[in-house]
């Protein structure tokens, strides 16, 4: 179990280091002075001597290697840089804000999934008729509605029209602590989330579902006298369901993704609203931050689903080949 | 003599009054598998973008400052923006930039994921192993966001850029549909056959590979086309992409936070529905493309 265990944190932890130099080097690579991500426009205000000398006290005029290093320490005592757009530790924005997003993409996360596999059910039980044939087609033009353009109508159907609906934020001033002032907010933003990522998984679990109606063992449970509803959802649906778990792993970096798109169209105060800032302002540091969090985010869920994978079906572990034992 | 001359009309030079006649299907029915409404109204869009001088009857690059925010009427079919820009001129060639990016990006991206699967497919073990490891890393960050890191070390984008930027970023779901059917193809005797005579790794990739899984892509590789448009006009909605005077259906959407608060729904349907549209065209072309394989017959 201790092996297992340090194994998993040790490709995390390697996963992490390689994300972190691949980043870091994308952001020194820019064209330009790396002075301009630190102090912004002003360095055009800046002298030769003043330059060289921040040069100098940021470490600049040292090899990539020796910067990485010092980035790496600072990084692993918490310290990332400054957010020159914001003038604060980079590591106090995001944290004040990544709970806004994980709040959203997480319920929209778990409404996905669950509308999902009702949704991938339903077509399966009723395949090729009407009924799965329009929600097929329904699916598909919901799925291709840019979520920003789905999002700029709801804006005007519910805000701007029927004064329903708030069009952005998270909350109201002073109503940090009222859920259903928060549920308010999250409506519209949800719809939109929800919207864009369903159809993609529904249709995935809908297929894996219709391969797994096709086997043989559907017949013996037939012939046992079960209906249909019994046999997709105890049987079809059991064994789909690593398959389930391994894309909802990999949908965490789509689900994430989403979320930016949309809290930029709603003003949303998140982690995916603050890197479309700090893209826009250039500001590396906060930026580097970001794709950093959300990869540690990403790689922990993928492990986690590896897990419980292979708790369902020790066949999935790595090392033990079941097929040569036999 | 009879029964011969019976024998003879069967088998002989007029057999084909025996043979039920096969019908020649009609011109509908031949096509109606096929996704021709989505071809007809993405040619037609096509042709429009094409064709945009012909088409517009204003100034593309005129700000009417008499008609700012107009609703859609008889003489600006598509309304006007809150720059006073004529929607129904600017559109189609907002088109010709959307397009473009679409397929440039495809290009790029269907380049490096063909080489990329085709290398990773063909190595040796462990630098298979290796480079997989590294495109699970790529495709572990949600794709925006290396696509805002990038775009913010490019500067002010281009078309191109933003092409190659979308290009460079999304290739990894195809490089790895490559490497497993080149992982497939590579245990067949006739590869094995072309390596003992010598052929180098670009001649089999070129004369064996890519004739075989050129089938099985088409679908991701259509695909991708609607997934570039998209991003792009993301981008651009957002302000990182294509600024508001380079004109694409993205960027016609950036101008939508002042179309909101003059309720001029226009200025964000219709270039909203020239995208959808698009996007469904290609996507129903890219169906079709997958949809040739055979079908089994439920057990349920």
């Amino acid at each position: 179990m201790f092996t297992y265990v340090s194994k998993k944190i040790g490709v995390f932890i390697l996963f992490m280091f390689l994300l972190s130099v691949f980043i870091f080097t994308l952001s020194r690579l820019a064209p330009g002075d790396p002075l301009q991500s630190f102090y912004g426009e002003r360095v055009e205000h800046m002298s030769m001597v003043e330059q060289q000398n921040a040069r100098e006290r940021l470490g600049l005029d040292e090899p990539l290697p020796v910067q990485y290093e010092k980035w790496l320490y600072n990084a692993v005592h918490g310290d990332f840089g400054i957010s020159f757009k914001y003038r604060k530790p980079a590591i106090d924005i995001l944290s004040a804000l990544i709970g806004n997003t994980l709040l959203l993409g997480i319920t929209a996360y778990g409404l996905v999934f669950l509308l999902a596999i009702l949704l991938a059910v339903l077509c399966a039980l009723h395949e090729d008729t009407w009924l799965d044939r329009i929600i097929c087609k329904l699916g598909t033009i919901v799925y291709y509605l840019p979520p920003f353009w789905l999002g700029l109508l709801l804006i005007l159907l519910f805000s701007v029209n029927l004064h329903w609906l708030p069009s952005g934020g998270a909350y109201d001033i002073g109503q940090s602590g009222n859920m259903l002032n928060r549920l308010q907010h999250m409506l519209l933003p949800l719809i939109v989330m929800v919207t864009s990522h369903l159809w993609y998984y529904a249709y995935m679990i809908r297929n894996k579902l219709l391969d797994e109606i096709r086997k043989d063992y559907v017949l013996l449970a037939k012939m046992k006298g079960l209906t249909r509803q019994q046999i997709v959802w105890r049987h079809c649906l059991r064994n789909v369901a690593p398959s389930i778990i391994s894309i909802m792993a990999i949908s965490v970096t789509h689900v994430l993704g989403g979320t930016y798109v949309v809290e930029a169209v709603f003003s949303y105060p998140g982690i995916g609203a603050l890197s479309i800032e700090s893209a826009k302002y250039h500001d590396y540091n906060l930026l580097m931050l970001v794709v950093l969090v959300t990869g540690a985010l990403v790689v922990i869920s993928s492990l986690v689903a590896q897990t419980i994978n292979e708790c369902i079906d020790p066949r999935m572990q790595e090392g033990v080949d079941y097929e040569k034992k036999r | 003599m009879k029964k011969n001359d019976e024998e003879f009309i069967i088998v002989g030079a007029n057999y084909q009054n025996n043979i039920t006649p096969v019908k020649k299907m009609a011109l509908w029915q031949r096509w109606r598998t096929k996704p021709i409404v989505s071809i007809f109204v993405l040619a037609a869009i096509t042709l429009g973008c094409i064709f945009a001088g012909q088409l517009m009857n204003h100034d593309p690059t005129g700000f009417y400052l008499n008609h700012l925010n107009e609703a859609p009427n008889t003489e600006f079919y598509f309304g006007t923006d809150s720059l006073g820009r004529d929607i129904f001129s600017i559109i189609w060639y907002g088109g010709r930039v959307s397009l473009l990016i679409g397929f440039l990006g495809t290009s790029i991206l269907t380049l490096i994921g063909i080489f990329y699967g085709c290398m990773s497919g063909t190595a040796a073990k462990w630098i298979d192993q290796l480079l997989m490891r590294l495109a699970e890393m790529f495709s572990s960050v949600p794709n925006l966001l290396i696509v805002l890191l990038l775009l913010s070390i490019v500067g002010s984008p281009t078309v191109f850029s933003i092409a190659v930027v979308i290009g460079v970023t999304s290739w990894v779901s195809l490089a790895r549909i490559v490497r497993s059917e080149v992982l497939q193809i590579k245990s067949s005797e006739y590869i094995l056959a072309a390596r003992s005579m010598g052929a180098s790794f670009p001649q089999i990739l070129y004369k064996h590979l890519l004739p075989n899984f050129v089938s099985t892509i088409m679908f991701m590789v259509v695909a991708s086309i609607s997934n570039c448009i998209m991003l792009e006009s993301t981008l651009s909605f957002l302000g990182l992409g294509l600024p508001v005077e380079v004109v694409s259906w993205g960027s016609m959407l950036s101008l939508s936070n002042k179309a909101l608060l003059t309720n001029s729904w226009w200025v964000i349907v219709i270039p909203g529905m020239f995208i959808i549209v698009t996007l469904f065209c290609i996507t129903n072309i890219g169906h079709y493309l997958r949809n040739e394989t055979n079908k089994k017959f439920s057990n349920l």
